[in-house]
């Protein structure tokens, strides 16, 4: 039963079917699956699924990233208040567009895919100072700053990612926090994060639950 | 002398001339050539016009633009704040469009012509009409009916609406949308404007799924190009791919010239036109920040003998980034001029 209710799942996310997608997982409740089994046994390995397709050449559309991520997180949000004992936190994350950049769509993406994950994200929306990248990570406890840039001179800026690794290295954060950047720049010069001394980059939202999974497994006490 | 508009309509033409037309966006580096901030820059189009003609005769590419920045469509559908840069694009900082009832009050202005945010376009546009008309193709920015709501509410809430929100809300959004369009369209081409670049994003299969481009996307991309016809209009997405849609815009908008992604593949991308039109092949110019002048070259170089055999072969940039270095734009264009010679080549 669970393989078919997976499958339909699958397909309605690649065909960006949202009530699709709802509907096949409000009838695995009613059929008796539970709601933990609904993420980790649906949910989250539709995402690896589709993290899967895209590393071996299929090339997914922004549209197909943005529903994958809503309709997770969506599921995820309604599951998790069924949850029989909260879930396992794998851990923590701030994210927000850098300094002077308030294209919002790419952390949006980025966070649905988290979430589903059980990775707790904050926000901190759009134009956020480096300082306050920092200051919000320490405060959060997050093991992972995401900083997002979808222009030339936000990407590179003095005052974005940058000034955030200045700001890990004078607080000696560097072994405890780790950066990973994404956006426009980034997916047209796949050395960049390397300029802007990130510690990795995602190409799109969905390998970037996966990459940052990896980065907080690194700094993981 | 050869002007940057003969090399332009011999290429369309399938014929030559010196070398194949090449296309500099230069835009914010405006303010650079002048010497002053971005927005004082921006405040007034005789900069604009006066920094273009500058750059044009210094480092001798074939077009001059009318753009300030994108932003301005918003401004003049009622966007009040622009948030400017030291070294980057002015973006726009407040939405036109916050909640969906704002969509039923979304105004489009009847006379483009007397509204304030275009006025200082309409002065540029004179200008560079008396100095360099039909001498350098004048070059105009316009977002697509399906990529305009972009500007108004932000990706994300345009995305949102678009796949998840109520469709009749989507349309009436969209019909607004297209009403704009047409008239700025009109408008740039009574200023002056020769080459309209007719910016479309949601038309790339990097956005939209192939199925939803042919249901949504194209059936606005021919609306509003029978709406304002073929002439001087440029397919372009952003610098986001499209080769798999070509034969579809073409064919059924008759669109001739397709500014593709860096991203896509060149040769192919002319495969598909195939004589139908004019191949922009475009650079990576988020690379000529970094670009050492032999890695410049060789770039030049693979595009230029990927695209100009059998002609119909122009080369260009995206938004030229402010951090690339004067150094490299001259390098980028020396070698520009020196591969896609037909001199050289004795043809
Ligand atoms: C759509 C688009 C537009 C639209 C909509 C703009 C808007 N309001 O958002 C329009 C046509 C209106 C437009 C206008 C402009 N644009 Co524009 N635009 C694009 C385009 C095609 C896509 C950008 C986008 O929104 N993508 C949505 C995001 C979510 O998609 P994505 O990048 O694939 O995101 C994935 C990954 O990057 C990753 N990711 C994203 N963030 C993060 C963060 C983390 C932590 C991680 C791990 C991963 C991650 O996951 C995401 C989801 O899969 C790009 C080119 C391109 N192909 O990318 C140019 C581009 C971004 N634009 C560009 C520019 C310059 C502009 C303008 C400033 C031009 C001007 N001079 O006015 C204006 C600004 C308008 C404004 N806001 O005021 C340049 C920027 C480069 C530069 N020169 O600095 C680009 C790169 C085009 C180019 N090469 O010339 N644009």
């Amino acid at each position: 039963m669970l393989e078919q209710i997976i499958k339909s799942y699958n397909e309605a996310i690649f065909d960006t079917d949202r009530e699709q997608a709802l509907h096949v997982i409000h009838s695995a409740i009613t059929q008796g699956v539970s709601p933990e089994d609904v993420i980790f046994k649906i949910v989250i390995p539709a995402i690896e699924q589709m993290v899967k397709s895209i590393s071996e050449d299929f090339d997914a559309n922004l549209a197909q990233h943005f529903m994958t991520a809503q309709i997770a997180a969506e599921v995820t949000e309604e599951m998790l208040a069924h949850f029989s004992k909260p879930p396992q936190v794998i851990g923590r994350v701030v994210i927000g567009t850098a300094e002077g950049d308030l294209h919002s769509l790419g952390k949006r993406i980025v966070m649905g895919c988290l979430k589903a994950q059980m990775i707790e994200v904050t926000d901190l929306g759009v134009n956020v100072p480096a300082e306050r990248f920092v200051a919000e990570a320490v405060a959060h406890g997050a093991r992972v700053i995401g900083i997002s840039a979808m222009m030339a001179h936000t990407a590179r800026g003095e005052n974005g990612c940058l000034r955030v690794r200045q700001l890990l290295q004078e607080r000696g954060l560097e072994g405890k926090i780790k950066i990973i950047v994404g956006g426009a720049p980034f997916r047209f010069d796949h050395e960049l994060y390397r300029t802007v001394q990130a510690d990795a980059w995602a190409e799109d939202g969905i390998s970037a639950g996966k990459i940052i999974t990896d980065l907080i497994r690194e700094v993981q006490p | 002398m050869i002007t940057g508009m003969e090399r332009l309509v011999a290429a369309i033409n399938g014929g030559v001339s010196d070398r194949i037309p090449v296309f500099c966006n230069l835009i914010d580096q405006g303010a650079k050539e002048l010497g002053m901030p971005l927005k004082e820059y921006y405040a007034d189009g005789a900069h604009v016009a006066e920094a273009q003609l500058r750059m044009r005769e210094r480092y001798g590419h074939d077009n001059v633009w009318s753009l300030f920045y994108v932003g301005k469509e918003a401004e003049l559908l009622g966007c009040r704040k622009i948030r400017y840069a030291e070294d980057g694009p002015p973006n726009v900082e407040d939405y036109v469009i916050k909640v969906y009832d704002d969509i039923a009050v979304l105004r489009i202005p009847t006379d483009l012509n007397a509204h304030p945010a275009f006025r200082e376009e309409l002065k540029c546009l004179q200008i560079l009409k008396r100095e360099v008309g039909g001498k350098y193709p004048i070059c105009a920015y316009v977002t697509s009916t399906m990529t305009l709501p972009a500007l108004l509410m932000g990706m994300d809430k345009w995305l949102e609406l678009l796949l998840c929100g109520p469709p009749d809300l989507r349309d009436a959004l969209l019909t607004k949308c297209h009403e704009f369009f047409v008239k700025e369209m009109t408008a740039y081409r009574d200023a002056g404007a020769d080459v309209l670049v007719y910016s479309n994003p949601f038309g790339s299969t990097d956005t939209v799924s192939m199925n939803y481009f042919h249901d949504h996307s194209l059936p606005w991309i021919e609306r509003d190009i029978k709406a304002v016809g073929t002439a001087g209009i440029v397919y372009y997405c952003g610098t986001s791919r499209f080769n798999r849609v070509i034969d579809s815009v073409l064919k059924r908008t008759g669109i001739g010239v397709y500014y593709l992604s860096p991203l896509d593949d060149l040769v192919e991308g002319k495969k598909i036109i195939a004589g139908r039109g004019l191949t922009c092949g475009v650079i990576n110019d988020m690379k000529l920040i970094d670009w050492t002048r032999e890695e410049i070259r060789a770039e030049v170089r693979r595009l230029i003998e990927a695209g100009m055999p059998g002609g119909k072969f122009l080369f260009g940039t995206g938004v030229m980034p402010y951090q690339i270095p004067e150094e490299n734009i001259r390098t980028m264009l020396e070698a520009a001029y020196e591969y896609g010679s037909y001199e050289k080549q004795g043809s």
